[in-house]
């Protein structure tokens, strides 16, 4: 009696979260029903990142370094602003900056957001940071968000993103993209641990022959610092380690390359990562046009094993519904051809996973959106975020390319991409696997 | 071939014979006149009576080149004292001059930027005379770093190369002219030589406060048997200390600098020489760069940046108090140093924001432990090789380098428009042991600890206090 209203009363508390979860399962030998922890645990940003409605961002900053901002986009140079998301409180001594590779834009600034620049400890929602993409390379500017629902459809971790109008010094700047960073928050949250080596990848624009994932040479300085940029650990970025997967990945025998590769990737996390990007028809990810790019990569503490992390989905839902799934795997330029993906592909487990993996998204996204609905899921999406955004976007001021008939069109075209992509998919997998004698 | 040179320096086997008929030395040029000592090269202001003769025999790395001081010679002559040097009567004397610096430094682990080994300076030079009453300098780095491809791309101009690079005019003793680029009269520490410098780093404040090398001219000289010294001047900017590749630096300056010799009447005293110093500078600050147009600080080896410069426009103040004082094998050197950065318009509102602040302070001291009179450079009684060990002196010395702002209504922050600057202080000491092997080569050993009041700001974890350890080898010609 006594011990039931005892546990009651804790319960209470852990589903209030006075109680931490963890101090109420060590005060309470008792398994702890699931929506307790859940409670208890709740991510402070998720309101923030809540995909089911449009949020309103002001930033309050000076005129003069607003400009500035503008006038230098390809400069890092962080400037001062006050931060206020919806109704959240608002707050001082954050700071933000241009930001992006392609999409780089002094019209329509792409910003980083970074709430402990100037405070080492100061936090939004628990968030150190969070990305404002400007959707300059999409006239739809849905790609990127129905791109990272798809990944977490197929249960990789993936960042998350809502809509947002930004508003500058109270006056209606754009439509925007909220991507959650990956950082040591995220890490932390994802993968439960963030101490190990977190790279971003770092494309050479500059070069004709980007790296491919080929060997470079035994010197782990031709891995990191560049092209894999350390975000962790930044002194010690172990290049080594790099350059021994790389060696694996290229130079190892025909006979121990599967069980070799292993020490260095979750091949089958790799091949589904890989099967996603080809059905979302990524025209610059792992198998893009210019060669390898956009993805964090991730070492677990105390392993030599690393996971790719998807970014910046930009250029999914390339030019149709029937682009290649082995584009650049068996076209396209020799010398842009990712050596790792061309080799797992070579292992024949690797590739009936990378088909049955394939399969499995075309059926995911036709599947009904909901238990009472008919409607595949994509096609479900793509028509709620455009009636979320639609009135944002025709009313943005800042738009640098596109125009509201271009954004009408790509909605047109994202429809019918949603509604036929699977089974132009299944007609490819088919395809290759004849090609390769399997029924 | 360099490196031979400089090993034959370091065994003394480079060292020219004693000429009889040499130049004045600086141990024997006014001793007062400390802006004899100077890298700004004021030069004696008394104006002489009768032909000066040299007494000692020796040149030393600060050998002048007082057209007075040099005997009646005709013809062309070459000679080699301190400097390989070219004289065509007492109308022409040029000098060649080398000042290389190599430094292996080590500190709290992995600093980013920082290689172990670096041929920190590497300097040439002429200096000397046309006709007799004009001195010229002129005097280039190159090791200096060029800027990258993404440098040049985002507006970034390089720091110039140039150092020292002017023209005297002698025609009135105690009111000579200086045009050129030369360094602003300001702070003891930083108007030091370069190679002259009791420790391998100059003080927080010398190098982050006060201006350094600008474009400009000044008047200078000194009064009253040298026991009264003056400069002052305007320049283009502020100084090259006030600029790197983000900061645009101050806009015009004019800057002043005043010096006293406290025991003038006692000079047969055993309290030796004792300068005291006060400085003054004002400079016009814009805003016309989109990045922060403020002063930064950061640590003494490595570099790490513990204050962010923040927006400023109006005017920038500074002003410095110091004392020099030598006495036999001792010397103690205490400076004060101050600036006020106006911020007009530079809130996040474009309201005025309390002026940003800057203040430093040192206290050194030096001991000649093989017994030579202290002087800068010291002059080596017996040196390395031959005959003797060369001079070995200890040296300590107790910095701060602080910046905050007057109190605003809002909290402190540290962003770079921030009501109230958030305070934030480095401090340092250096405990030092210099080995003048002989008048061209010294080694100088220093470790430095700093502690930083602002752990956010820290390079090491937890915001404790770290050790740098620096070993430089100079080689001056």
């Amino acid at each position: 009696m006594v011990f039931n209203r005892v546990y009651a009363a804790l319960t209470v508390l852990a589903v209030t979260g006075a109680l931490p979860a963890a101090t109420f399962a060590q005060a309470v030998p008792i398994r702890i029903p699931a929506a307790v922890t859940a409670a208890a645990d709740a991510d402070p940003s998720d309101p923030f990142f809540d995909d089911t409605v449009l949020h309103d961002l002001r930033l309050t900053i000076n005129p003069k370094d607003w400009q500035s901002l503008r006038d230098h986009f390809l400069d890092n140079t962080p400037y001062l602003c006050y931060w206020q998301a919806d109704s959240q409180p608002l707050l001082h001594n954050v700071q933000i900056r241009s930001r992006g590779t392609g999409s780089r834009s002094g019209v329509k600034p792409g910003l980083r957001v970074d709430f402990d620049y100037y405070a080492a400890d100061q936090r939004f929602l628990g968030l150190k940071s969070v990305i404002l993409r400007n959707n300059t390379q999409d006239p739809s500017g849905m790609r990127e968000r129905l791109s990272m629902e798809m990944f977490r459809r197929m249960g990789l971790k993936a960042e998350r993103e809502a809509h947002a109008r930004l508003f500058i010094n109270d006056v209606y700047f754009g439509l925007y993209t909220i991507v959650e960073s990956i950082d040591k928050t995220w890490l932390q949250k994802n993968f439960g641990e963030n101490d190990g080596h977190l790279y971003e990848y770092k494309f050479d624009n500059a070069t004709p022959n980007p790296y491919n994932f080929g060997y470079l040479g035994a010197d782990g300085k031709l891995y990191a610092p560049l092209p894999f940029k350390p975000q962790t650990l930044e002194l010690d970025p172990q290049g080594e380690v790099l350059e021994r997967l790389f060696w694996t990945a290229n130079v190892a025998g025909d006979a121990v390359w599967r069980t070799s590769i292993e020490e260095f990737l979750d091949m089958k996390k790799f091949i589904r990562h890989l099967a996603i990007e080809n059905f979302l028809a990524e025209e610059d990810g792992l198998t893009g046009d210019y060669g390898p790019n956009n993805f964090y990569f991730y070492r677990f503490l105390n392993t030599n094993k690393y996971t790719f992390l998807p970014w910046d989905k930009s250029n999914t839902f390339w030019e149709s519904a029937s682009y290649s799934i082995l584009r650049n795997v068996e076209d396209g330029a020799e010398s842009k051809r990712n050596r790792l993906v061309l080799r797992a592909l070579n292992e024949p487990d690797l590739r009936a996973l990378w088909w049955s993996t394939l399969l499995e998204c075309a059926d995911s996204i036709m599947q009904p959106a909901t238990a009472t609905s008919t409607t595949p899921w994509l096609l479900s999406e793509v028509t709620r975020i455009a009636a979320q955004i639609q009135a944002a976007n025709s009313a943005d001021p800042s738009r640098e390319v596109y125009t509201n008939a271009n954004w009408d069109e790509s909605v047109r075209f994202l429809t019918a991409w949603a509604q036929t992509r699977s089974d132009n998919v299944r007609a490819q997998v088919a395809a290759d696997k004849a090609k390769h004698g399997v029924k | 071939m360099l490196i031979g040179v400089c090993l034959a320096a370091l065994i003394g086997a480079a060292e020219p014979r004693p000429d009889s008929a040499t130049a004045l030395s600086y141990e024997q040029a006014p001793a007062k006149d400390k802006q004899a000592k100077t890298d700004q090269a004021a030069k004696p202001a008394k104006k002489a009576k009768k032909k000066k003769v040299a007494k000692e025999t020796e040149a030393s790395p600060d050998e002048p080149t007082d057209p007075e001081a040099d005997p009646e010679k005709t013809g062309v002559r070459f000679e080699w004292k301190q400097h390989p040097s070219m004289r065509i009567g007492d109308i022409f004397r040029i000098d060649l001059e080398a000042k290389l610096q190599e430094d292996g430094h080590w500190s709290y682990g992995v600093v980013k930027g920082m290689n172990t080994w670096e041929f920190h300076r590497n300097r040439f030079g002429v200096k000397g005379y046309l006709t007799k009453h004009v001195e010229y300098e002129v005097e280039h780095e190159f090791t200096e770093k060029e800027l990258t491809e993404k440098d040049i791309l985002v507006g970034i101009t390089p720091s110039s190369q140039w150092k020292d690079v002017y023209v005297n005019f002698t025609y009135v003793k105690n009111a000579q002219v200086q045009i050129g680029k030369f360094k602003v009269p300001f702070g003891l520490d930083e108007l030091t030589g370069v190679t002259h410098n009791d420790f391998v780093y100059r003080s927080l404040g010398a190098v982050y406060l006060a201006p350094a090398r600008d474009i400009g001219a000044q008047v200078h000289g000194s009064i009253w048997k040298h026991g009264f010294g003056y400069a002052a001047g305007v320049f283009q900017h502020d100084g090259d200390n006030a600029r790197s590749k983000k900061i645009q630096g101050g806009d015009a300056t004019f800057a002043a600098r005043v010096t006293a010799d406290v025991f003038r009447k006692l000079t047969s005293s055993p309290l030796g020489l004792a300068e005291v110093g006060l400085s003054y500078a004002l400079s016009a600050l814009s805003d016309d760069s989109f990045q922060p147009n403020g002063l930064r600080g950061r640590t003494v080896m490595t570099q790490d940046n513990f204050y962010d410069n923040v927006f400023v426009k109006g005017h920038r103040r500074r002003w410095g108090a110091d004392l020099d004082w030598s006495a036999g094998p001792g010397s103690l050197r205490a400076e004060y140093t101050s600036v006020s950065d106006d911020r007009l318009g530079q809130g996040i509102g474009s309201e005025d924001l309390p002026d940003a602040r800057g203040r430093s302070w040192y206290v050194s001291g030096t001991w000649v432990l093989t017994g030579e009179d202290k002087k800068r450079p010291l002059k080596v009684a017996q040196p390395f090789a031959q005959g003797g060990i060369g001079a070995i002196e200890l040296a300590a010395r107790f910095e701060r380098l602080g910046f905050d702002s007057a109190a605003g209504n809002e909290q402190p922050f540290r962003n770079s428009r921030a009501e109230t600057i958030f305070p934030t202080a480095d401090h340092a000491l250096t405990l030092g042991v210099n080995w003048t092997l002989n008048r061209f080569a010294k080694f100088q050993f220093n470790g430095i600890r700093e502690q930083l009041s602002d752990s956010q700001r820290n390079p090491v974890a937890n915001g404790a206090a770290f050790w740098s350890r620096v070993i430089r080898l100079q080689f001056v010609l």
